[in-house]
């Protein structure tokens, strides 16, 4: 919750100074109301058009003082909250990369993006409109209510009677609303949801001929949130109606006494004097300003549901997760690649020991393993049994909960760890294609290494394929193959990654492609250190040594 | 299709659907604008005429104050309700016609072929997809409503103010529409690049926080976790830019909206004065009236104001509609595929078969039979085109040349496809009228009933997306569940048990294996244990059947021996 705190603190004096801009500016009317009142009365008296120009003069250049006040305390406002925003995503994208690939608790990467994203954008009218909206309803209304008093009483009272009503009724309505709009809220982004779900399974969908009963279902799902919705929306709303007779009828009211009172039929409620005709001008011009502030602030309510929603979702993100990723801070500075080559390097693992938070069992318990340099040795065994774990733990992906391990005789720690992973490469299952070309997906921006190097690599693992054609978020997929190839071409391509972790690289291929990756990985490993976690007996057997792990226990 | 054009494909559709409702909502919006207006207007032609009669006595008591006081009362409760009554028509008017663009999407989407290349398309453009669903939203809601209310008013005030002077009308009108449409106009004009620029970053955004946190392994190894941070970094950086552009516009428009304003209350003030003259009751208007005059003048510009929110998006709603807009004309029928020659569960005869955009086809003269009752499958490395001949027969994809003749089929693709739904709901798909019983037997014959009885919910349980909530194992269980329910007599299994572990793999198998004889199975798979079901091998290489083996032939079990053995 800090980091929230921190994010919008660093906003708070700004969007107040941005409050009062614009309350300053809601004042203003006050002496536009008087000219205009005092001019009108002049007219009737007998005044003219000379009598009337000095006072147009003088509206005229409040109401221009009055758009640029507006207009100044928008812009603070917005820049202050776009800041503040910034400042959370930000916080939120360094935690997550902070937390370890190994936390369970670690949010999907579409959710993460999806929070950071479209939901955080929630978070700019809650600060923008929302706040600024609030304060204005706090200091505009008291002070126009003083403007009215100071001509009748009775009219300030009628004001009075019916401001306080509104928050009341608001917020009996708005009780009744809430529970109904949370429910709601959940099932609005799952319209959207259906639709991308069904389209996504259209081939089962055509396939089983339900094309037309999926339709009618979609319609049917869509008709039914419409029905529920408006369900909510009819209470909803009803707070803004109350609001907004509220404000009718104290303009209506606040009218009919000030003319009974000017006809001399009503007698009371004025100061000595009685009311003039300025005097009732002026406050039946002030009357809708007064209710004007609480009508922005009623607009901007549900700008506060949701940039709340927004803030706490970010706020959990930012949060810190249960496993960290060691050396996650700062990217650590790379020898040149022609440069002093220490060659491969020897792994030693003693007595590891790790448990993911929650489980019953110690996925790796006083583990050993000692791998010399240049060896190529497969972890064998079930999946669940430790394999993806050891791997994880050797690249300092996570810290384990007791154990050494020495990478070329220097021991692992949450100090080196970045920079030992600089001697590392790592062959997912499944490599992530990052938004970006292939050519870039290889050199993944390392310094150090040339263009035309991955080039090198591309033509030898994936001929054929153009290297500036676009994968990942923004472009098409690769094939399970052509993807490990690429997680190889990665390794290949740096010579100072001489320590290979592999991660089931034939898992999810067909014999063949299977056949092809494990050459083409015994040829990328040539004079590197390699462990290989796999349940393929047939990549297992082309390896130096077999280390079984995780067996039945 | 240009802009305009595709918007007027997206505003027939409003107009083919709920066409009361969204005119409803227009003219309750324009009655609570004109209504606010009057109120204000009588209210201080009532002050002002008060107070004069309030000078005597006589005149005071001649006075009738109950017509305008009950005007004013009347105004107040017909704003407020009308007020109501727009909310609720507008968001219902609203709610409906996305209903119907999403069902009207959906079918579009089911033509063959439109699935295959919404889903080939990158992540990002399926994402694109709904965010355009719903910036179409703020078309009728934030655009045509304001406007028909504005619109209304500038004519009301103009002929209202015009029956006491008609230049005065005119003029009070013409100050209000061209500042009023102009603004708006030129705000919507302006937005366009930067709200294409805020889109744009918005989704390098997107895509850079999906490659932090699911490429993490990969950027951390590589030492650019960092480097990665400061991309989102320059992202948001390039978002903030931009919103900031869109904010200085708004603000700006909202600046020269406060400007005109002020001129038109000051001017009106002046143009009163002038009309009401010098001595009372000799000038054009008298002092009640000019009072009326400057109040309706005080309010009518605030209308057209509401148009900012609605112009400045009106770049990103032109944008959605000209992606959606191809989408909403009626799809074609899907064929029926003939019924194969009797005695045979499908034949393919001399087909030929390319993706689109692909120069050479993948199948050329492609011949396949197989007889009804047979167990066969297609072996061959990847990208052979095992799953496009699963995809020509189950009439997802449509051949160049050549006869495909099939019997009723149920298929079983390669992502077990679930959906966001309750368990009935998932097995209703391949038969909607079938009851409980059937559906209870469907799930124990795949072995699943066990699992679903354990269930508080039983068959009412909803799934995730994409069916999350069931293990692997389960989730191609309830597949097969949904396949029996088909009762078709040809099955087209696409690698029936990849990715599940031995055990489950084997029971599955065994289930498929002990259908009726009278179900004919045709399988693609790179797995020995899915091929090891079939009396006949078709190898397919490149798009052609190079190979075919039948069991107890010399080169089954070889060719059975060349596939995965996990």
């Amino acid at each position: 919750m800090s980091q929230r705190a921190d994010g919008l603190a660093a906003a708070a004096p700004a969007l107040r100074r941005a409050g009062l801009l614009q309350t300053l500016a809601a004042l203003l009317w006050v002496p536009q109301a008087a000219l205009l009142a005092l001019t009108v009365a002049r007219l009737a008296e007998g005044g003219g058009l000379g009598q009337a120009l000095p006072a147009a003069a003088l509206i005229l250049l409040a109401g221009l003082l009055r758009a640029a006040l507006e207009a100044a305390g928008a812009r603070l406002a917005f820049r202050a909250g776009r800041a503040a925003l910034s400042s959370l995503r930000l916080a939120a994208a360094a935690a997550l990369a902070a937390r370890s690939p190994l936390d369970v608790a670690r949010p999907p990467s579409g959710e993460a993006a999806a929070a950071l994203g479209e939901q955080a954008d929630a978070v700019l009218p809650y600060l923008v409109r929302y706040r600024p909206a609030r304060q204005r309803a706090a200091l505009v209304p008291p002070l126009l209510l003083l403007a009215v008093a100071t001509q009748s009483w009775m009219a300030a009272l009628i004001l009075l009677v019916a401001a306080p009503l509104i928050p009341l009724f608001m917020a009996l309505i708005g009780l009744r609303a809430q529970e109904a709009s949370a429910r709601q809220m959940l099932e609005i982004g799952g319209t959207n949801a259906f639709l991308l779900d069904r389209l996504r399974g259209l081939a089962t969908i055509r396939a089983f001929d339900a094309v037309e009963v999926t339709a009618t279902r979609l319609r049917a799902a869509a008709e039914a949130l419409r029905a529920r919705s408006m369900a909510v929306l009819r209470i909803a709303f009803l707070s803004s109606a109350v609001l907004e007779l509220f404000a009718a009828l104290g303009v209506a009211m606040l009218a009919v006494y000030i003319g009974f009172t000017l006809l001399g039929q009503i007698g009371f409620g004025a100061w000595g004097g009685g009311i003039g005709l300025a005097g009732g001008l002026f406050m039946l011009l002030l009357a809708p300003a007064f209710f004007e502030p609480l009508r922005d602030l009623a607009a901007a309510w549900h700008d506060r549901a949701a940039g709340e929603a927004a803030l706490d979702a970010l706020a959990r993100l930012a949060g810190s997760g249960e496993q960290l990723l060691p050396g996650a801070g700062d990217d650590p500075s790379r020898g040149p690649p022609g440069g002093p080559s220490a060659g491969p390097p020897t792994v030693v693992v003693q007595g590891l020991a790790f448990a993911y938070p929650g489980a019953a069992q110690p996925v790796l318990d006083g583990f050993d393993l000692g791998v010399a340099a240049g060896e190529r040795v497969a972890l064998f065994g079930p999946s669940g049994g430790g394999k993806t774990t050891l791997l994880a733990l050797v690249a300092g992906l996570a810290a384990p909960q007791a154990g050494t391990i020495a990478v070329g005789g220097e021991a692992l720690t949450g100090g080196n760890a970045a920079a030992l992973r600089t001697g590392m490469a790592w062959i997912g299952q499944r490599p992530h294609l990052f938004a970006g070309s292939l050519r870039a997906n290889v050199l993944l921006g390392r310094d150090g290494l040339a263009p035309a190097a991955a080039d090198a690599v591309l033509a030898r693992l994936l001929p054929g394929r153009d290297r500036r054609r676009q994968v990942g978020e923004g472009g098409a997929g690769l094939s399970g193959g052509e993807a490990l190839r690429l997680a190889l071409a990665r390794a290949a391509v740096d010579p100072r990654a001489t320590l290979l972790l592999a991660d089931e690289p034939t898992a999810h291929l067909d014999a063949q492609t299977a056949a092809d990756v494990t050459a083409a990985l015994l040829d990328v490993a040539r004079g590197r250190t390699l462990i290989v976690a796999t349940h393929d007996p047939l990549l297992a057997a082309r390896l130096d040594r077999v280390v079984l792990i995780g067996g039945p226990r | 299709m240009t802009g305009w054009a595709s918007l007027r494909a997206v505003l027939r559709l409003f107009r083919q659907d709920r066409r009361l409702l969204l005119g409803g909502g227009a003219a309750l919006s324009a009655a609570t604008v004109l209504a606010g207006v009057a109120l204000l207007g009588l209210s201080g032609w009532f002050i002002t005429a008060t107070a004069i009669a309030g000078l005597s006595s006589a005149a005071a008591l001649g006075f009738d104050v109950f017509q305008p006081s009950a005007g004013i009362r009347f105004l107040a409760i017909l704003r407020t309700a009308a007020r109501y009554g727009e909310r609720l028509v507008t968001h219902d008017a609203a709610l409906a016609v996305l209903a119907a663009l999403r069902e009207r999407l959906f079918r579009a989407y089911a033509a063959p072929n439109a699935a295959r290349a919404l889903l080939a398309r990158p992540a990002r453009l399926l994402f694109r997809l709904t965010a355009d669903v719903d910036a179409l939203d703020t078309l009728y809601l934030r655009l045509l409503v304001p406007a028909a209310a504005a619109l209304a008013t500038a004519a009301a005030v103009g002929i209202g103010l015009g029956l006491l002077d008609w230049q005065l009308g005119a003029a009070l009108a013409a100050a209000v529409l061209v500042p009023g449409l102009g603004i708006p106009l030129w705000l919507a004009r302006a937005a366009v690049r930067p709200a294409r620029l805020r889109t744009a970053a918005a989704e390098a955004l997107r895509a850079r926080m999906v490659d932090l946190v699911a490429g993490q392994t990969d950027l951390a190894l590589a030492g650019r976790l960092g480097a990665q941070r400061a991309r989102i970094a320059g992202a948001e950086a390039r978002l903030a830019e931009a919103e900031d552009a869109l904010n200085r516009l708004e603000v700006r428009a909202g600046l020269l909206f406060g400007v005109v304003a002020a001129l038109i209350l000051s001017g009106a003030l002046l143009a009163a004065a002038a009309l009401a003259g010098s001595g009372a009751g000799l000038g054009a208007i008298s002092a009640p009236q000019a009072a009326l005059v400057v109040l309706v003048a005080l309010a009518a510009l605030e209308p057209f104001a509401a148009l900012r929110r609605g112009a400045l998006e009106l770049g990103r709603t032109l944008i959605a509609a000209r992606r959606l807009a191809p989408r909403l004309a009626a799809p074609p029928l899907p064929q029926a595929r003939p019924a194969p020659p009797a005695g045979f569960a499908l034949a393919i005869e001399g087909v030929t078969f390319r993706y689109d955009g692909a120069a050479a086809p993948l199948f050329r003269d492609l011949s396949l039979h197989l007889a009804s009752g047979g167990r066969a499958a297609l072996i061959g490395p990847s990208a052979a085109g095992k799953s496009t001949v699963l995809a020509l027969l189950a009439g997802e994809a449509e051949p160049e040349a050549g006869r495909i003749r099939v019997a009723r089929c149920g298929v079983l693709t390669q992502r077990t496809e679930l959906f966001r739904d309750s368990l009935r709901g998932n097995l209703q798909l391949a038969d909607p009228a079938a009851d409980d019983t059937a559906l209870w037997r469907a799930l124990d014959r795949a072995g699943l009933g066990a699992d679903v009885r354990a269930l508080p919910a039983g068959l009412d349980a909803m799934l995730g997306e994409g069916g999350t909530g069931l293990s692997g194992g389960q989730a191609r269980r309830l597949a097969l569940a949904r396949l029996l329910l088909r009762d078709a007599p040809l099955w087209l299994l696409d690698e029936p048990t990849e990715g599940l572990d031995r055990a489950t793999a084997a029971a599955l198998l065994t289930y498929i294996n002990g259908q009726e004889p009278s179900v004919t199975i045709l399988l693609a798979t790179h797995l020995r244990r899915e091929a090891a079901l079939a009396d006949r091998l078709f190898h397919l290489v490149d798009g052609r059947i190079v190979a075919e083996w039948r069991r107890g032939e010399a080169g089954y079990q070889a060719a059975l021996d060349s596939l995965r053995p996990d």
